[in-house]
């Protein structure tokens, strides 16, 4: 047993972990943020990709203890206000699969762009895949801002979908790309001003 | 997953005496793309691993005096498919953003593909490709050896459980005019089926080499494709359809390796 320390969505946590704790585990089990979905375990599937130091992984083939004093981003990170750890199901929690803006006290406008993509364009059915979808799609649209529909094809992949055919998250990649554009844009111009 | 133990040290040194002290059992662990799902089939059981992530110097790539590129081994994939490489060396950087998957390129690394010497993996066949050579150290101190001395005939390296890879020396860009790394692969994320690789001598003459056929990347004498296809893999032991596919392979992989490093040394 070691202890360690990780950054999760900004929030410390130490805990003494087995040394063969993967860093999914640790995310899920101990920093208690189940969006980072446990899919193949043998890195294929892609569906626990979460950004450790602002690059991503695969959360299931590395250690937490590789990560010992790194800073992890998950899919709750994605959006501010989803940083509250689900500790337990509840029929609150359930009802989220329902209406999840409105379980998450959310809307449309604090949502990530890749997020609010994947709602408007209908990126997701079952959803299992879609945290690492969108982990891995923001590290690639943070570094490629002007994809091809073939770079975003390429990009992901390492992801498993087994619902949607990829169509409609190449189109919601697209959109969020366009909408990132726009944001950098309007930053850079509100920088100025 | 069996139990071991973990160790994250800071220098060489300490990372040498670390193996040293916990036995054969100990591995050393780069970014652990595939000695973890080794461990978690229960494929690798180490009694201890020692992260070399976290020793200083050999994440970063320099250019030596005599113009040789040299990586430090655990410089990871994207750092490399990233690096502004000069000349033929920009191939290497291409090469490493064009293999496994994007998060998987985040941690897998130069070194762990080589100590991994899986013959499917692409930068063992380059390295042999292009002639390259690695430093090792242990506690006898350290050693180079080339490439092509690394890879054993039956798969694996020649290392011992105390060595580590520390340095991956690539010749300078004036060594060739060229190089090429053709692969083929069923889906975008697999390992190769085929690979080789072309480099062009400054006088024009060609070095090449292929993998994923044998247990280890091989150099061939052979210039020309339907000779390099024998070579490796004569008809006689193209017998099963994989073999007599990877043996097609070759040929035509050869082929596109051969016209891309002549039109590249041309331009």
């Amino acid at each position: 047993m070691q202890e360690i320390t990780l950054t999760v969505n900004g929030r410390a946590v130490t805990a003494t972990v087995d040394e063969r704790t993967l860093l999914l585990e640790y995310v899920r089990d101990v920093a208690g943020y189940t969006g980072t979905h446990n899919g193949c375990l043998e890195a294929r599937c892609g569906c626990c990709a979460v950004e450790v130091d602002g690059d991503v992984v695969k959360s299931c083939n590395v250690l937490a203890l590789q990560c010992d004093g790194a800073s992890v981003t998950t899919v709750e990170g994605l959006s501010p206000q989803r940083v509250k750890p689900v500790q337990h199901i509840t029929t609150q929690s359930l009802a989220g699969v329902y209406a999840p803006l409105d379980a998450l006290q959310a809307d449309a406008d604090t949502l990530h762009p890749l997020q609010q993509a994947f709602h408007r364009r209908h990126a997701l059915q079952c959803g299992f895949c879609t945290p690492g979808m969108l982990m891995v799609l923001k590290d690639f649209l943070e570094d490629n801002p002007e994809p091809t529909r073939d770079e975003v094809r390429g990009a992901i992949a390492g992801n498993l979908c087994r619902c949607t055919g990829y169509q409609h998250i190449v189109d919601a990649a697209m959109d969020a790309a366009e909408q990132m554009r726009q944001d950098t844009v309007r930053a850079a111009a509100a920088g100025d001003a | 997953m069996k139990p071991f133990t973990f160790l994250a040290p800071r220098g060489l040194d300490e990372a040498v005496a670390m193996l040293g002290e916990h036995g054969p059992d100990a591995r050393v662990i780069a970014g652990g793309q595939s000695l973890l799902l080794a461990m978690k089939e229960r494929l690798a059981r180490p009694s201890a691993l020692v992260s070399v992530a976290g020793v200083a110097g050999l994440r970063d790539w320099t250019y030596s005096e005599s113009g040789q590129l040299d990586i430090g081994a655990a410089t990871t994939y994207a750092e490399l498919a990233e690096a502004a490489l000069r000349g033929w060396h920009a191939e290497i950087a291409a090469v490493a953003g064009n293999l496994a998957d994007r998060p998987v390129r985040t941690m897998g690394t130069l070194g762990g593909a080589l100590c991994q010497a899986d013959p499917r993996f692409d930068m063992p066949a380059l390295a042999v490709g292009v002639g390259a050579e690695v430093d090792t150290v242990s506690a006898d101190g350290v050693r180079t050896r080339s490439a092509d001395e690394l890879f054993r005939p039956e798969g694996g390296t020649v290392l011992g459980p105390g060595e580590i890879l520390t340095r991956v020396r690539y010749p300078a860009a004036d060594a060739y005019r060229a190089v090429a790394f053709e692969k083929f692969r069923y889906r975008q994320f697999d390992a190769a089926l085929v690979s080789v690789v072309c480099a062009v001598r400054p006088d024009g003459s060609l070095r090449l080499a292929v993998g994923a056929v044998r247990p280890r990347p091989v150099l061939v004498s052979a210039t020309d494709p339907a000779g390099i296809a024998d070579e490796v893999l004569p008809a006689a032991e193209a017998t099963t359809r994989l073999r007599a596919y990877q043996r097609e392979l070759i040929a035509v992989l050869a082929r596109r390796a051969i016209d891309r490093v002549n039109d590249d040394a041309r331009s």
